[in-house]
């Protein structure tokens, strides 16, 4: 294989998810954590098809399609949230969802 | 007539069925048309059932039917079967035949409880369990009726269940039988684990050398059968249950359930005859059980406990029968004591409905103007129960006293203890008798009876109805027939009508020569008379019948002073240390403080919960990061 | 000899191309992260998904390439802008921090997953990561991604479009639920005026 080889991959993978498991950790805004929850998504889906090319096996990228759709269903129920927090004029702020509060 | 054996068993459960299903759909009234006619038709049932069997050979009448294979484990095999032999057919008829009389005489017995219905069910259910209990096919099976019996006759007895009283003295009724059901549970586990099978030939399969086995099984047997028909030392629960309605004693506690305990060695007179002791020792109990029962009788002032501990006393007639071996003359007192028990509790019972309840001997007095039927019949019932000559007792208990004579010098000690009961009988039969219907008239008696007293006691509660109505006392007039004449089934041994019928099955073990029979004969109801002519001179004219007894007999010798002592102090005072050391700090102790652990715990769990997204994505990226340490590190 | 050239020629574009990408994909996500603007960070994302679209096709992986900026660059974005712009200026997300001992936790962890990954990665890097398979002419093409989805992971496949269609009602429902809400609050806001 031409290029640098799989760790090369995985070591940008592990970069993307950690970068986007900052952003979810610190970030207040819930756009900017759904955001980074793709990142986070897509660094995983790196290591996927780099694992899938390191055996030359399909089913890593099966997995990443799938995870693609799942991103996808987690985005439109995310977004409809974000899009009721905004109806019920609060404040676009994850800790304002703090109801569940024991 | 296998089918009609079938039917009998069934209708009654079918009745019973249909009560408690139906509920209030039901009028009262049906309810107890419902069951009268199921008990009713399952007599004439089993009178098909003896029409068709008269007819077969003498050696074709046993019947085993088996409905459905019911365990099975391996090799073992129990079915649901039921046995169709002349034994069990005496039995049928007495049970059918009386207990459709009883229920019968309920409905005016009952009218007006509240649950009436209830009532009826139960009734049905205990004459489906009794017939279970004689006709099942096996000894599981019979031990199945056997605790049916036990949990219908519990119900029975506590049927009026807002009586504390009443309560109390089911409950009793069912942890002594639980007792005898211990036992003969034992008795068969054991016949199972010698010979593989359940059936009424393991009992003629058991090795007759191993003394031990045949010992214990036969003990354990006879347990059973001591616990059920109330002979002593487990007498204690019958008289209390006189708590229940009249026609539940007249059917359970004096007709069919306490005789069970005859039916059943009858039945395993094989396993008796082996264990030669062990049936002499049934025959001891029962010549103790008609002495003691017979005095304490003496003292009683309540009519239905005097008529309870003369059933004892007249079932220790049938265990000295069937200790003996005079298995035909037991089955003959057996019926025949069904019939004038049952008439002599009817009876009691129409006293007491027209008394609104009373049955306090002393109160009443003077009935015989105000309630001639009931007089005459109590009569006819006392003097078969005395065994005035040619009355139905007259013949049975002479039967097994002449059986008693002829079966040697242990026998024969057994008979002069039977001559001292049938004093004893004739003593407090007619102490109960003057008191009740002679003798000038109580106040209560005037007061429900009198010339004055109509239309008070007759509205109140349904009770007080003068004689009671004409369901009561059809069925009374019936067995008044059956209680005089009917012991001419067999009559010395000229016409052995019991005998005869009997011999396949239990063949009797004695034949009493002539003599025997006629001084039995003769010395007992000559005994008996002579405790009447006692008793006419002691309670005959005296208005106050206050009987000046011995302090032990009122106590009815101690027996449930003992077993408080012996049984219930101790089992309290554990109950009490347990509960002190054990139950309060550590079973109490550990409930609470599981809960305020768990509270505790909760309380600080409670603050991770604080409902910021952030921190619960915080928790897993730490646990994530700790088990990826964890994962590097096992590596 | 010109083989040989070709193929170093190759290696030194793969080489830059792979360079490019990776500088992007992480510019482009640490800008998603650290944006105030939330306008400015999907733009970014944009930017990542394609470059990581970029290194699927450096992975052989063609369809998933495709299938990224496809799904993902183009539908998923575009409903994250529309969100945005009808969120207007409320979307401003200032970077506020939360509690310090909050802050610090976090980049622990975030840290600690790091080093844990590259770690592990390090260490099979020699061993088990050296050799890629051979890969067959199939590998990666859109016919042989269909015949493992029809096949293999038919199940994936149903369970995924019933994930997609829950979400679709989730979303549905929420849209509807904060617009009946948003009509009651209205109601009560004109009946208190009333009053």
């Amino acid at each position: 294989m031409a290029g640098p080889g799989i760790p090369a991959y995985l070591g940008v993978a592990v970069f993307l998810f950690v970068t986007g498991a900052f952003g979810v950790l610190l970030r207040r805004s819930p756009l900017i954590v759904l955001l980074s929850l793709e990142i986070m998504l897509n660094g995983a889906n790196l290591a996927l098809i780099a694992f899938s090319r390191h055996w030359g096996n399909g089913d890593g990228q099966i997995f990443a399609i799938s995870v693609m759709a799942v991103a996808a269903a987690e985005v439109v129920v995310g977004l409809g949230l974000i899009v009721a927090m905004a109806r019920k004029k609060l404040n676009l702020d994850v800790d304002e969802l703090s109801s569940l509060k024991g | 007539m296998v089918a009609a054996a079938w039917i009998c068993l069934l209708l009654p459960l079918a009745g019973a069925l249909l009560i408690t299903l139906l509920g209030n759909v039901l009028s009262r009234k049906a309810a107890g048309v419902l069951a009268t006619s199921s008990v009713a038709g399952a007599f004439v049932a089993a009178a098909v059932a003896f029409v068709t069997m008269l007819g077969d050979g003498e050696q074709h009448r046993s019947h085993l039917s088996t409905g459905f294979t019911w365990l099975s484990a391996g090799s073992f095999q129990a079915d649901f079967s039921i046995l169709l032999d002349p034994l069990s057919l005496v039995m049928m008829l007495v049970i059918t035949g009386v207990g459709s009389l009883i229920v019968l005489y309920s409905i005016g017995y009952m009218h007006g409880d509240n649950e009436e219905r209830r009532f009826f069910g139960y009734m049905a259910l205990f004459v489906f369990s009794m017939l279970l209990l004689v006709q099942g096919g096996n000894l599981l099976l019979l031990l199945v009726g056997w605790g049916l019996v036990g949990l219908s006759s519990y119900l029975l007895i506590g049927f009026w269940h807002e009586k504390p009283s009443a309560v109390a003295a089911a409950k009793k009724a069912f942890i002594i039988n639980a007792i005898g059901d211990a036992t003969f549970a034992i008795a068969i586990i054991v016949i199972i684990q010698q010979t593989h099978i359940v059936g009424f030939d393991a009992l003629s399969a058991l090795n007759p050398d191993n003394h031990g086995v045949l010992n214990l099984v036969a003990l354990g047997l006879l347990g059973g059968a001591v616990a059920k028909s109330a002979q002593l030392p487990l007498h204690t629960w019958l008289p209390d249950a006189m708590e229940g309605p009249t026609p539940v004693s007249a059917l359970i506690h004096a007709a069919t359930m306490v005789t069970a305990g005859v039916y059943l060695i009858a039945r395993c007179h094989t396993v008796f005859e082996s264990a030669h002791q062990v049936q002499n020792i049934a025959a001891g109990i029962g010549a103790l059980t008609i002495v003691v029962a017979g005095a304490i009788a003496l003292v009683q002032t309540d009519i239905k406990r005097v008529i309870a501990y003369s059933t004892m006393s007249q079932i220790g007639y049938m265990f000295v029968g069937v200790g003996l071996g005079a298995y035909a003359s037991s089955m003959f007192h057996l019926m025949t004591h069904a019939f004038f028990k049952a008439l002599l509790f009817m009876g009691a019972g129409i006293v007491i409905h027209a008394l609104s309840g009373e049955q306090d001997i002393r109160q009443m007095g003077g009935l015989r103007k105000l309630m001639p039927r009931t007089y005459v019949m109590m009569l006819i019932a006392s003097l078969a129960l005395i065994g005035f000559p040619l009355t139905s007792g007259f013949f049975s208990k002479d039967a097994i006293l002449a059986g008693a004579l002829a079966s040697g010098p242990y026998g024969a000690a057994l008979w002069v203890i039977g001559m001292i009961g049938a004093l004893l009988t004739g003593v407090y039969t007619s102490r109960m008798f003057l008191t009740v219907f002679h003798g000038a008239p109580g106040d209560l008696v005037l007061r429900q009876l009198g010339p004055d007293a109509h239309g008070q006691g007759a509205t109140t509660d349904g009770h007080g109805h003068g004689e009671g109505p004409r369901t009561m006392l059809i069925p009374v007039a019936i067995l008044t027939v059956l209680a005089l004449g009917g012991g001419f089934i067999q009559v010395f041994d000229w016409w052995t009508g019991m005998q005869t019928w009997l011999e396949s099955v239990v063949p009797s073990l004695h034949e009493p020569t002539g003599w025997q029979e006629a001084i039995s004969s003769i010395g007992a109801p000559l005994l008996g008379l002579v405790g009447v002519t006692f008793g006419w001179a002691v309670y005959g004219s005296r208005k106050d019948t206050a009987p000046k007894p011995s302090r032990s007999l009122e106590h009815k010798l101690y027996f449930d002073e003992l077993y408080d002592r012996i049984a219930y102090a101790p089992a309290a005072f554990i109950a009490r240390f347990v509960t002190r050391l054990i139950e309060g700090p550590l079973v109490i102790g550990s409930g609470d403080l599981v809960g305020h652990v768990t509270r505790g715990a909760g309380e600080k769990a409670r603050l991770l919960q604080n409902g910021l997204v952030r921190s619960y994505a915080l928790l897993i990226a730490l646990s994530f990061a700790v088990m990826g340490i964890v994962f590097l590190a096992v590596r | 000899m010109s083989l040989l050239a070709v193929t170093a020629v190759g290696n030194v574009l793969v080489w830059a191309v792979w360079v490019l990408a990776v500088a992007t994909c992480i510019g482009t996500g640490l800008l998603v992260v650290t944006r105030t603007n939330p306008f400015h960070s999907a733009l970014a994302l944009i930017g990542n998904l394609g470059s990581l679209a970029v290194l699927y096709l450096l992975l052989s992986s063609e369809f998933v390439a495709a299938a990224q900026v496809l799904v993902y660059a183009g539908a998923v974005m575009v409903m994250f802008l529309f969100v945005i712009a009808y969120l207007g200026g409320k979307a401003d997300a200032p970077w506020i921090g939360g509690r310090t001992w909050h802050q610090a936790a976090s980049a622990v962890a975030g840290l600690a997953i790091l080093v844990n990954v590259l770690v592990a990665i390090g260490m099979a890097a020699g061993g088990s990561l050296k050799h890629e398979a051979q890969l067959d002419q199939v590998f990666g093409s859109p016919s042989e991604i269909g015949r493992l989805f029809l096949t293999d992971h038919l199940l994936a496949f149903e369970v995924t479009s019933i994930v997609l269609l829950i979400a679709a009602v989730g979303g549905v429902v929420l849209g509807s639920h904060a617009r009946r809400s948003e009509a009651e609050d209205a109601a009560a806001l004109a009946a208190g005026e009333q009053v």
